[in-house]
């Protein structure tokens, strides 16, 4: 790419470098390809809870979006193309004292720009686990909780999301870090 | 969709007093939900907790987020690491990318993510 001379006078930075918008970059990708837009789950109100300990003495939950790998479901190695074979639809949970073998080869990461190679760049497990062992956190929810991506809003939030919160109350937890792949 | 995802049970656990925060790489669409704390790093998908085999880079990250998690004044607040992917920021440029794709490619994608469906469609329902 190359950098206007204007830019380089005034130290701007480049036009396209800000945040990808990929709303739009989806929106007119799917219409390209033939399909209706889709409709992203929008929200005027935002919920707010203050961390209600400190968080030294705080239970931190881990939530994310990757899968556990599936023996039968095909390539879901660093650099495996799209694998909706390895897909989940329901909310699943593993103990958080493991080193779960989890992968995203089920959802659309930046194929071109990263391989999913190191399970730490989307699960930041060992870090939070160096966090309750440091004493920066009081300690780590007992379960790593996954939840499945759907298209459907509806079952996510009628079912998924109502399935998380009991999980996470089950476990005694007073933040949570979400994790998105 | 995985940041559409997380960023809805954020919002169902906050809004039943568990304190919450998204460690992301999609700004647009976890801000276009509506969410109590974020931490964005501008990374390609796939790294929202840091940069692959980079230990300095994710401890910072989840670091910043629990700071986050402590302090944000109130709902929507978002702070951006200061980490870059690299110097040159040209790799924002190719995600669906249509100006690289020719018809007959544009085609392919169409059948492509046609079967993609159809093998979710069968897992879901076998689910």
């Amino acid at each position: 790419m190359t950098t206007l001379a204007s830019e380089t006078k005034t130290g701007f930075a480049a036009e396209h470098d800000a945040p990808i918008p990929y709303m739009q970059r989806t929106r007119d990708y799917y219409m390209a390809l033939g399909y209706n837009p889709y409709r992203w789950a929008h929200f005027a109100d935002v919920p707010f809870t203050p961390l209600p300990a400190p968080l030294d003495r705080a239970r931190v939950a881990l939530i994310t979006t990757a899968a556990p790998f599936q023996p039968e479901a095909g390539d879901q190695g660093p650099r495996a193309p799209y694998n909706a074979g390895a897909k989940f639809y329901k909310v699943y949970s593993i103990s958080s004292a493991s080193v779960p073998d989890l992968r995203i080869s089920h959802v659309g990461y930046d194929r071109l720009h990263t391989t999913a190679e190191d399970i730490n760049t989307y699960l930041p497990l060992a870090r939070l686990k160096a966090a309750a062992a440091a004493g920066r956190i009081g300690s780590l929810g007992p379960r790593v909780h996954g939840a499945p991506t759907n298209r459907s809003h509806r079952v996510t939030m009628e079912t998924d999301v109502p399935e998380m919160l009991r999980r996470c109350q089950e476990d005694g937890v007073d933040a949570a870090v979400l994790v998105p792949s | 969709m995985c940041h559409q995802t997380v960023s809805l049970v954020a919002r169902h656990l906050e809004a039943h007093g568990i304190a919450t925060v998204i460690m992301g790489c999609a700004k647009d669409i976890v801000e276009h939900c509506g969410v109590p704390r974020f931490v964005f790093s501008d990374f390609p998908l796939g790294n929202s907790a840091g940069r692959p085999f980079d230990v300095a880079s994710q401890t910072q990250t989840l670091e910043l987020a629990l700071r986050v998690l402590e302090s944000a004044p109130g709902a929507r607040t978002t702070v951006q690491s200061p980490l870059r992917w690299n110097a040159d920021a040209a790799w924002k440029l190719d995600y669906l990318d249509l100006t690289k794709l020719s018809p007959e490619k544009i085609a392919e994608r169409r059948k492509e993510f046609d079967e993609v469906k159809s093998i979710a469609r069968g897992k879901r329902e076998a689910s």
